[in-house]
């Protein structure tokens, strides 16, 4: 319908100009990020460099422990993702099909709690993992994150949909509830259940807050932090300051990248059912 | 296996689904269960499978009380309206299903899975997913799915009203087969009075959670116990009209002076002025020309006008409407008479129902109702 | 589902225990404990003595200039990100929506800052807006404007943040969008289209309207999460609230009360104040959302 008041070519045009707005920052930082220190200071600047100093990016890891953010970065993501997905898959799977008293109230008072913005958490949060003496630990970094209510709400209504009759025919067919749910819920309900996953990975990878506040040794940064303590430390290196930050924006693409599908689907199913 | 219902009452809140319902299905029995939506039969199947527990009474098999053995103790076989199959599974894998549940070995699991497949005529299909599949391979599917444990009893939840009018003919021919090959105790729930009719030894009918008769398809046609069950069985439905008894000459009064004479040996309880619903099936009276009647008297037919005819196979439908009310009958093809045509109907006074107004029994003396369970004894 | 038994209760319990084991640690009693928090008026937190319970917390934030400040610069930040923010995006769904090639390939590529962290792009953003050797001011300089101070001149620092967040959020928006736009039945076009409405009627007249229910939930959720904006600031200023606190939002406020400063029942107090904040805007979605926003 647009297209009948635009040209196709302006259609193009546009979406052309506002696509390359979009990607013209990581232009900038993959080309920074492999100029000379002189190149990254010539103005004009130059577009592409004369030639590609990889050196930067080894340069970048040596002078901060990125190995060590990355794997703290990997091992954070990785276990409140399957945290998440553990707690998530059981928690869904009694509110869609097991019968309790007080379900229904239960589960109003957990939706109730997403109204709360997660900022008013961060004290009392703080000071309970101060009192089990894990901050500065994975624990504080992964435990308070291995649960979420959207993703319970999520997959509960992916759950519902999976129609009752086929809980009665895994009883029938001599199923229990552990075994129904592993065997038939998670291979039927499993688009959904990549989604969750994706999108924790990314919300985990990216974290700041959290981590900038339960982290003080550097031992314990993950790669968010690690990259703003760089700031400082590169000081006006910005062809470093590029490399480190396409260490933390490049894994998420690539998996985004590989996956969009389903991320995609998943933001719009849940965005449209609120 | 001999399963028997014993006063069985399912409430849900302040519903009763099903309300003190008693019956005895025999060994190796084709039962239906029918009624309208709403009426507790599913209910009731589900309690046979022990998806549900009785609120009160109850359910035995072989003598055995098992309101609370588990459905997978009850060497049942189960196949739902929509089919149920597992999505993510072939065929062979649906149907092995409760086998690995049962921890069968997996030659034992193979061999079992073909000889159902077999049975139920889908060894081509067992690589394929149920979403590849029509309608009527799906059930087929879930036929196989259901027998595999070798049950005693299996429960089919309304298996005919996900297929269209020719896939059920032929499936309706299909589970009739499978049943007698297999020999088992079968309980099928359904809406349709036709594939009641058509697929059961007898027929349970129920209506508000209640028993309205027990019986054989064509005994429960032809002795209806309840102007209800007379009017679910039979399509055209029969016709039902108002009218008095009167003793003296032993006469029906309808409201508009019609009389209509009948024999009253096989009724009990027919008191002098007892209101009556009077049925007259389609087929159960013929439709002549008013030149006609001058040898009857005038205590054998009604008069009216055929208002509207349509063509059914070799019969036709038509209407006529009456002084007060209409009646819906069946008439040869080649005899139907021109709309607006005046003509006299004749009920074969054999052949007619009556039931008390008030509550809708019949008043026949002779309606078999096999309800009542065997009460164990001792 | 059938009656819920004992026996079936303590099954889902078992099921249940996992996540409400973490929800009620991290999630309920820090709600409540936060809430009781912004009441200490008088308390030592060592020893976890309360002497005195009161509203001091939030009269203090009543005439703290800093927490004014931020709820200024706040709301300034929301009102400068979300119309555009939406409007844009809903352009570009448009666009997009108008059955061209490539239609997948630009909602990737509009959909990738969303994928990023924000730390890592800020910081790249940083570098755009150097005052000295910046892309933002040689491109402007090419147009013949002089050198702006976009991260160092406190006049600048919002405005900065503004168009860094715009940039942000645009993926994200479009998505919805385009599955609002996906949502709308092609029917109704074709029946205008048969009333000969022309395409800019068909747009004011059909599309627009039948995708208010999408644009509401969406303004909703940006202004919710405008309201919470703290990564982009940190990282765009080095861990500063920008020159002269000229950047310094509602979230900014709380953790400096909390972490720098330790002032744990203020923070919490102004935690409250945001929740106040974002819990009216979810009301007006819950209400007025159900009930007003067809057509």
């Amino acid at each position: 319908m647009i297209r009948d008041a635009l040209s196709k070519g302006t259609i193009y045009g546009l979406l052309f100009v506002g696509g390359g707005l979009m990607l013209l920052p990581f232009f900038w930082m993959l080309s920074t990020s492999l100029k000379t220190p002189n190149e990254v200071m010539l103005m004009p600047p130059r577009w592409f460099p004369a030639h590609a100093e990889w050196q930067n990016y080894v340069k970048a890891f040596q002078m901060a422990p990125f190995g060590r953010y990355l794997v703290n970065s990997v091992i954070v993501t990785v276990l409140s993702t399957l945290g998440e997905l553990i707690t998530t898959l059981l928690a869904a799977y009694a509110f869609s099909r097991l019968a309790f008293w007080g379900r229904d109230v239960l589960f109003s008072l957990l939706l109730g709690t997403m109204m709360v913005p997660g900022e008013v958490l961060l004290v009392p949060n703080y000071v309970t993992l101060s009192k089990l003496g894990w901050i500065d630990r994975y624990e504080a970094l992964i435990l308070p994150w291995t649960a979420s209510v959207f993703a319970i709400f999520l997959l509960r209504q992916h759950f519902l949909s999976v129609p009752k009759e086929l809980s009665y025919a895994a009883r029938v067919d001599g199923a229990g509830d552990f075994r129904f749910l592993r065997e038939v819920m998670v291979p039927i309900t499993r688009p959904a259940l990549v989604t969750i996953v994706l999108l924790k990975t990314i919300g985990s990878w990216n974290a700041f807050l959290w981590p900038l506040i339960v982290t003080n040794s550097r031992e314990m940064r993950t790669l968010p932090v690690g990259l703003t303590a760089f700031t400082t430390e590169a000081g006006t290196a910005y062809e470093l300051l590029m490399a480190a930050a396409a260490f933390v924006i490049l894994p998420m693409i690539i998996l985004f990248l590989m996956l969009q599908r389903h991320i995609v689907e998943g933001l719009s199913r849940a965005g449209i059912k609120g | 296996m001999r399963v028997e219902l014993d006063a069985v009452t399912m409430r849900f809140g302040d519903v009763a689904a099903v309300d003190g319902l008693s019956a005895t299905f025999e060994s190796g029995e084709l039962i239906g269960l029918l009624g309208p939506s709403g009426c507790g039969k599913s209910t009731t199947l589900f309690m046979l499978a022990g998806l549900y527990r009785p609120t009160s009474g109850e359910i035995r098999f072989d003598g055995t009380v098992v309101n609370d053995v588990p459905p997978e103790r009850r060497s049942i076989g189960m196949v739902f309206q929509n089919y149920a199959l597992y999505p993510h599974m072939t065929v062979f894998d649906n149907i092995a299903f409760p086998l690995r549940m049962q921890k069968v070995p997996k030659a034992e699991r193979q061999e079992r899975v073909l000889e159902m497949a077999r049975l139920v005529r889908i060894e081509h299909l067992l690589g394929r997913k149920p979403a590849q599949l029509s309608g009527g391979q799906q059930q087929r599917v879930a036929i196989a799915r259901s027998l595999v444990k070798r049950p005693k009893l299996l429960l089919l939840d309304e298996p005919l009203s996900n297929l269209d009018a020719r896939l059920r003919l032929e499936m309706r021919e299909e589970i009739r087969r499978i049943q007698r090959a297999v020999g088992i105790t079968t309980v099928f729930v359904t809406h349709d009075q036709e594939e009641a009719m058509s697929l059961s030894d007898r027929i349970l009918i129920m209506e508000g959670g209640r028993r309205q008769q027990f019986a054989a398809p064509q005994v429960m046609y032809d002795r209806p116990a309840s102007r209800f069950v007379a009017f679910f069985l039979g399509n055209p439905p029969i016709n039902l009209l108002s009218a008095r008894y009167r003793q003296d000459g032993s006469v029906l009064v309808f409201p508009d002076g019609t009389r209509l004479a009948v024999d009253p040996t096989p009724y009990a309880g027919l008191d002098d002025e007892l209101p009556v619903t009077v049925g007259i099936r389609p087929e159960a009276a013929t439709v002549q020309a008013p030149d006609e009647i001058r040898s009857l008297d005038d205590t054998g037919h009604f008069i009216g006008t055929v208002a509207y005819r349509e063509t059914i196979g070799r019969d036709t439908l038509i209407r006529v409407d009456l002084a007060e009310g209409v009646l819906r009958l069946l008439v040869p093809a080649h005899e139907t008479p021109p709309l607006g045509a005046r003509v006299v109907v004749i009920p074969d006074r054999t052949r007619l129902h009556l039931f008390r107004e008030s509550d809708g029994r019949a008043l026949h003396k002779d309606t078999p109702d096999d309800a009542q369970a065997t009460r164990r004894v001792g | 589902m059938e009656k819920p038994t004992l026996t079936s209760t303590l099954k889902a319990l078992l099921y249940l225990a996992p996540a409400l084991a973490v929800l009620i640690t991290f999630t309920v009693y820090p709600i409540l404990q936060s809430l009781l928090l912004s009441f200490y008026a008088d308390y030592d937190y060592f020893r976890d003595i309360v002497y005195r319970y009161g509203l001091d917390n939030y009269r203090f934030l009543l005439q703290d200039p800093d927490f004014h400040l931020a709820l200024r610069n706040t709301a300034i930040f929301v009102l400068g990100v979300v119309p555009a923010s939406i409007a844009l995006s809903l352009a570009v769904a448009f666009l997009l929506n108008s059955r061209i090639r490539l239609r997948a390939f630009f909602r990737t590529v509009y959909f990738i800052p969303t994928v990023t962290s924000i730390v890592a792009v800020a910081i790249v953003w940083r570098w755009i807006f150097h005052s000295d050797y910046g892309l933002m001011n040689y491109v402007l300089s090419l147009f013949g404007i002089s050198p702006i101070h976009w991260l160092t001149d406190p006049k600048w620092a919002l405005p900065s943040l503004i168009l860094f967040s715009i940039w942000k959020s645009l993926g994200y928006n479009i998505v919805l969008f385009l599955a609002g736009l996906a949502s709308i039945p092609e029917t109704y076009h074709q029946a205008a289209r048969i009333d000969q409405a022309s395409a800019w009627s068909r747009f004011w007249h059909i599309t627009f309207p039948l995708l208010s229910p999408t644009t509401f939930f969406v303004s909703i959720v940006s202004i919710i999460g405008a309201f919470k904006v703290f990564d982009e600031v940190y990282a765009l200023f080095g861990g500063s609230p920008g020159p002269l606190k000229s950047a310094l939002t509602l979230v900014y406020y709380i953790y400096l009360k909390f972490y720098r400063e330790q002032d744990y029942a203020v923070a919490s107090a102004a935690a409250y104040v945001l929740f106040l904040i974002t819990f009216v805007f979810t009301l007006i979605q819950l209400y007025i959302g159900k009930k007003r926003v067809h057509y």
